[in-house]
């Protein structure tokens, strides 16, 4: 049985699950995103499973479509991968499924985004399809920012920024919760604060400890089913009338500044979520 | 007398000054940018060569010909709607020794927000309160220093395009970021403006040499004010101080053809805000009853 760990750079997170591989006897290698290439009608040869870690989303999505065509088992699966990272699917998702997430739109040109965002009041936030570390998030509090930050849109153009995902502001109480789902188990939370709209971590947002609360665990297990399960992390705001509402799924989530202050064994969990996939995939 | 009109798209004001000129029996040509090449080591652009440098298509430029002792122009006037290539025309237009209307300082000085402003403040030249920053961190700071409201503009640019009103910290941290994501050299350098409060209008002037030739209110209920944007042109009487400030503006960047742009506070002071060096003025047209183009071109003819 053997697993290959697609990456490319290398991140505390994958030395972190290295390491878990390592202490697990299992073996494992690591290959580079960067120096691959794959042809249609192949896999990676020798592998039960392929865990992808590679930063960028476009080359996850498209190397989990050509192992996962070619009967490769990839962590996360293609449909996963593609869903979570795409924010409109993601939410399509997330209502198909009954998990609740905050009111969205969606416009196509800048001034169909103006007339949405005035209908549905201010503040909203704005939000690109893809992208990750709260990159190009903008809260928009007013008509001059809104009609800025839709001009500066327009003019970076391309296929990122033609479609205006619109969504109702959700006072948070100073903090986000990130949940971590292994395999349909909700194995960990933390709250991000910050005293800043934007709370990942990566953005200075502080990590602390959260209880995992059944409706925690309930609304996290949901939102991972609705985009297809895996390793997956999910954003969860708390709304000030105590609602919990899903604003996002990550399909590769980093979790060095979670370990601590749960006393989770995050890369732990996931590996032994990869070599028990690993190992039924080397019985068939 | 050989006049050559530097332009690309022919808008209502082009039609209009090729209509002046023809009134007045001067003969032009009309240099299309897009079809123009200059050789650098060529003697500049000739009127000999036909059917290149005529009015209309003009399959291959060949300014080279003047070595074969053709005349040279006398004068190019610019009336190109885009600011980069008139800049890089006139910079080699004039390193050849062919005058233009205006001069390349004058597009370089007006073209650029940072370079008007200093040339306003060099000149004693009331203009709002800013702030240049040469990184997001540092435009942040800027902006949080100076107080909202403020304004955010790219460094170069025209038709209100791009330009910001920032009323929160989260519109500024938003605006900064987007600003970094389409990059390059306009979007690297953060121009900050205190914002005037503007009675729903502000004041454009129409400077030709030493003249003021007209001023005009553009009312909008926006606080971008361009015609190009909506804002309505209506008559406004042309006081000694518009017409004072009018000219100190135009001097500050080196005279010529230019429309200044004017705010009026609420503590009842003007201040310039832009100069602009290719002025369009068919929304003037609409509010004050001059022959803008005739004007144009009767200096355009006396400098040449």
């Amino acid at each position: 049985m053997r697993v290959g760990v697609l990456c490319s750079r290398i991140r505390v997170e994958e030395k972190l699950i290295f390491k878990a591989l390592r202490q697990r006897g299992a073996d494992c290698e690591r290959v580079d995103v960067n120096t691959i290439t794959l042809g249609l009608s192949e896999g990676i040869n020798g592998y039960d499973v392929v865990l992808l870690r590679c930063l960028s989303h476009s080359r996850a999505l498209y190397a989990s479509k050509l192992l996962g065509d070619n009967g490769q088992r990839t962590i996360n699966a293609y449909e996963v991968i593609a869903t979570s990272g795409d924010k409109l699917l993601t939410s399509l998702a997330l209502v198909k499924h009954g998990v609740p997430t905050p009111c969205t739109k969606v416009a196509f040109t800048p001034q169909s985004a103006l007339e949405a965002i005035e209908q549905m009041g201010y503040p909203v936030v704005l939000k690109p399809l893809n992208g990750s570390w709260g990159r190009l998030l903008a809260k928009i509090n007013d008509r001059d920012a809104a009609e800025t930050i839709l001009e500066h849109k327009h003019t970076l153009g391309g296929y990122r920024h033609s479609i205006f995902y619109i969504q109702e502001y959700i006072d948070k109480p100073g903090r986000d919760i990130r949940s971590f789902v292994v395999g349909g188990e909700v194995i960990a939370a933390i709250y991000r604060h910050a005293p800043h709209c934007i709370t990942n971590t990566a953005r200075g947002g502080e990590a602390m400890a959260c209880p995992l609360t059944p409706q925690i665990e309930l609304i996290s297990r949901a939102a991972a089913e609705a985009v297809g399960g895996g390793v997956v992390a999910i954003d969860i705001l708390e709304a000030p009338d105590g609602r919990l509402l899903v604003s996002e799924v990550n399909h590769t989530p980093e979790f060095r500044n979670s370990i601590a202050p749960t006393g989770v064994d995050i890369p732990g969990r996931i590996v032994d979520y990869v070599l028990e996939v690993a190992a039924m995939e080397a019985g068939r | 007398m050989k006049l050559g009109i530097l332009c690309s798209r022919i808008r209502l004001e082009e039609k209009l000054i090729f209509k002046a000129l023809k009134e007045r029996g001067v003969e032009y040509d009309r240099l299309d940018e897009r079809h123009l090449a200059l050789r650098l080591q060529a003697n500049g652009p000739s009127t000999s060569s036909g059917h290149c440098l005529a009015e209309g298509a003009c399959p291959e430029p060949c300014p080279e010909r003047s070595r074969r002792g053709s005349e040279r122009y006398d004068l190019i006037w610019c009336r190109s709607i885009s600011h980069s290539r008139a800049l890089y025309a006139f910079s080699i237009l004039n390193g050849w020794g062919i005058r233009t209307v205006n001069s390349y300082q004058v597009v370089l000085t007006c073209g650029d927000k940072v370079l008007t402003t200093m040339a306003l403040i060099r000149h004693g030249v009331p203009t709002p309160r800013t702030v240049v920053a040469l990184s997001i961190e540092a435009a942040l700071r800027a902006i949080e220093e100076m107080g909202y409201p403020v304004v955010l503009k790219p460094a170069v640019g025209s038709w209100g395009r791009l330009l910001s009103k920032v009323n929160h910290r989260e519109t500024a941290e938003a605006v900064l970021m987007h600003k970094a994501a389409l990059g390059g050299p306009m979007h690297s350098v953060f121009y900050i403006q205190e914002y005037v409060d503007k009675p729903s209008r502000d004041i454009r002037t129409l400077v030709v040499g030493d003249e003021v030739v007209y001023a005009i209110y553009r009312r909008s209920a926006h606080w971008i004010t361009n015609t190009a944007r909506g804002g309505k042109a209506l008559p406004c009487p042309l006081s000694s101080e518009i017409r004072e400030l009018s000219l100190a503006a135009a001097q500050a960047v080196g005279g010529g053809i230019l429309a200044v742009d004017l705010m009026e506070t609420d503590d009842g002071r003007l201040l310039v805000g832009e100069v602009n060096h290719t002025p369009e003025f068919h929304g003037a047209m609409q509010a004050v009853d001059v022959d803008i183009a005739g004007k144009m071109a009767d200096y355009v003819l006396q400098q040449a």
